[in-house]
């Protein structure tokens, strides 16, 4: 037997079918028997590569998301709202509170109308500033108030309020839908105070520069 | 504590060190005593802004008007200055334009205002109320007060700050370095939040975005109680938290919950469509 | 905020997690998660050899066996039912990307992939008494795709011959002789890559 007929049979040698002729020619040939004892090394080393590495957080983080969104994962909501958001709720709500009331007799935003959809028409282009253009059109009829009181001002300014407020619109549309969809969400709702706050915040801006600019 | 001939020096260094001088420009020198715990207030629609600490029981103002079309208004009741670049008939962003450097002392109660100006407050331990349309705001170094923000489009950059806070912006990016708090609360439309500090002093942090995204970077020892929610972006985080109840199901939204260390501040991070990462600092 | 406390990694708690698992409990299936992660994500990574397609398929292994949770009524062992969909999570991957899963033997393309070549004179140094853990992993990185399949699942893996043609969809005898090649070819990388030493013990 020479080391070509060996290596041929070597697979099966190696499952335990020996014969006495393979046998005779590993005792004489180094080169085979080196081989041999190098293959069962590498097969027998093999195992330690069974458990190497932990994959990183991500991956548990995206399964997480994904078991949560496919319902797998369904834990009833036991937890009582109080010590998890309360001192963060109380914070922001106290101030919106005091918002919401009706300033210098121009409407605001009120809650009450929590059901209302904007009106979607066409796009009007935005300010040539980079930010966001938000796809708002007309007017909100709500909003025909406080327009009317920043009109006066260099048209740059006006185009940036306009866009500023349609950002704020845009944001209360979007918090509306997530408490649509999550109407016992209390994230949904968070994001919906704050999204009233900062339309109340552009209403008291465009009120305290008309009173600055009304004193000229 | 102060007497007229240093502050006289100090205006002359503040004059030199960053104050433009044009043509026209009226130089305006006021001071003002008042006792502790003063209130101060600058409204200037056009122009920056920048308020240090400085002596106690003095109020140090330095102006420069950039033309005739513009005056400034001061009062004084009290322990109350306001003072007010009152715009004149037909004056524009740059016929209005004033620059203002203040010293207040460091426990005065501040409240600045500006449309394109830069604001910047530095040293302060009083409450400040910032009011910026489109100027970048800065605050530095101020500690124990409230400190309130509200910006349209300006960057807010709050760099060693800690107390009580809360920001909000339409468009400007929020950038905090080193600040911490019984509650930092920063609600964003389009701007950026950015945060890196550790969440310290068992607080309560609250940031909100509508399309913005959240980025916040802390070190591996924040002892925190995570909670963050995208409802249409991303959420990433770099720590491996332990779990915790969420108070709540949801739907179609992404979310990490958890705590890490002692979980002794809360950590709130919710967008509408804005990506979240919580990073773990890089030491 | 309840502290629930983590069970023991211990079969019996193996079994109570399984059961609440099927019933929504978040703290279940990260548990289970846990205790399989390691294994699952090294198999994903020795079969792929990156980390990013690991990672997705550890993720896509683990998210189908929680979808099937409801249906393991326990008997087989937990731990071979995961690794099973593992392994065909990434065997269907590798058949996607169009990657020969096992070479079949007629495709020798002519070089001599797997034949041990015999250099006249060359020394035949054995292989040292163990090979560092980290040669052989860059070794099996190395590996063509097909060949590293079969070893991953035979030699690492525990998997027999005819489990392997199951899986796999090839022959046993098939399966049997590229794993010889695979070795032999682990063999060749292993001494190629052996740092230069005179006088080795």
């Amino acid at each position: 037997m020479n080391c070509l007929q060996f290596e041929n049979a070597l697979p099966e040698y190696l499952e335990g079918s020996r014969t006495a002729e393979q046998q005779a020619h590993l005792n004489a040939c180094t080169s085979c028997s080196t081989l041999l004892a190098d293959l069962d090394l590498i097969s027998t080393q093999a195992a330690s590569l069974r458990e190497l590495e932990d994959p990183s957080p991500r991956v548990w983080n995206a399964l997480e998301i994904q078991l949560r969104r496919e319902g797998l994962i369904r834990r009833p909501e036991t937890q009582a709202t109080g010590g998890f958001f309360s001192r963060w709720r109380t914070a922001w709500l106290v101030p919106v509170a005091a918002a919401l009331a009706i300033v210098a007799g121009v409407k605001l935003y009120q809650p009450a109308r929590v059901g209302d959809i904007q009106p979607t028409a066409k796009v009007s282009p935005a300010p040539a500033k980079a930010r966001p253009a938000v796809a708002t059109p007309a007017i909100a009829p709500e909003d025909k108030d406080i327009m009317s009181t920043v009109a006066s001002r260099p048209p740059a300014q006006v185009a940036a309020y306009r866009n500023d407020l349609d950002q704020a619109n845009a944001f209360i549309r979007d918090a509306q839908e997530a408490v649509r969809n999550n109407p016992n969400d209390i994230y949904s709702q968070q994001l919906l105070i704050n999204a009233y706050e900062q339309k109340q915040m552009l209403y008291r801006l465009a009120l305290d520069e008309t009173e600055n600019n009304d004193e000229q | 504590m102060s007497s007229g001939k240093c502050a006289a020096g100090i205006a002359a260094v503040l004059m030199l060190s960053g104050l433009a001088l044009a043509a026209d420009t009226i130089h305006k020198d006021l001071h003002f005593k008042v006792g502790k715990h003063p209130t101060v207030s600058i409204n200037n629609p056009y122009g920056p802004v920048v308020v240090k600490a400085g002596a106690a029981h003095e109020v140090a103002v330095i102006a420069l008007l950039h033309s005739d079309k513009v005056e400034l208004d001061q009062s004084k009741s009290h322990n109350r200055v306001d003072i007010t670049s009152h715009l004149l008939a037909g004056a524009d962003e740059k016929s209005g334009f004033v620059e203002y450097e203040v010293l207040v002392p460091a426990d005065t109660d501040l409240t600045l205002q500006s449309e394109t100006g830069r604001i910047h407050a530095e040293k302060l331990q009083g409450d400040l109320t910032v009011a910026g349309n489109n100027g970048p705001i800065e605050v530095t170094d101020c500690t124990d007060g409230h400190v309130h923000v509200r910006t349209l489009n300006g960057t807010v950059t709050l760099s060693n700050v800690h107390g009580h806070i809360e920001i909000m912006s339409v468009g400007g990016d929020v950038v905090m370095r080193g600040v911490t708090g019984t509650l930092v609360a920063v609600n964003s439309n389009s701007g950026r939040i950015e945060y890196e500090g550790d969440f310290g002093e068992e607080g309560d942090y609250a940031f909100t975005s509508h399309t913005g995204n959240i980025d916040a970077v802390a070190p591996a020892y924040a002892s925190i109680d995570v909670l963050a929610r995208s409802t249409n972006g991303s959420v990433q985080s770099d720590f491996s938290l332990e779990p915790k109840h969420a108070p709540f199901i949801i739907r179609g939204a992404n979310a990490i919950s958890g705590t890490l260390g002692k979980a002794a501040s809360s950590v709130n991070l919710f967008s509408f469509s804005g990506k979240i990462r919580l990073k773990k600092r890089q030491n | 905020m309840t502290d629930a406390r983590r069970p023991q990694g211990n079969k019996l708690s193996e079994a109570e997690a399984i059961e609440k698992a099927k019933q929504g409990d978040p703290e279940a299936f990260e548990f289970l998660y846990n205790l399989h992660k390691r294994r699952v994500y090294s198999l994903c990574l020795r079969m792929t050899g990156n980390t990013a397609s690991a990672e997705d398929l550890t993720q896509e292994a683990f998210l189908q066996l929680f979808r099937k949770i409801g249906t393991f009524r326990g008997e087989s062992a937990f731990s071979t039912w995961l690794h099973r969909m593992a392994v065909n999570v990434v065997l269907m991957q590798l058949r996607k990307k169009g990657l020969p899963l096992v070479p079949i033997d007629e495709t020798t393309e002519g070089d001599e992939e797997g034949v041990v070549r015999k250099e006249p004179g060359a020394p035949d140094e054995r292989l040292t008494g163990s090979i560092d853990r980290l040669q052989l992993q860059r070794a099996v990185d190395e590996l063509p795709p097909g060949y590293r399949t079969i070893f991953v699942l035979h030699d690492v893996e525990g998997y027999e011959h005819n489990e392997i043609a199951d899986l796999v969809g090839c022959s046993i005898g098939n399966s049997k002789s590229q794993l010889h090649k695979a070795r032999i070819k682990l063999r060749d990388l292993l001494r190629a890559n052996r740092p230069e030493r005179a006088g080795k013990r």
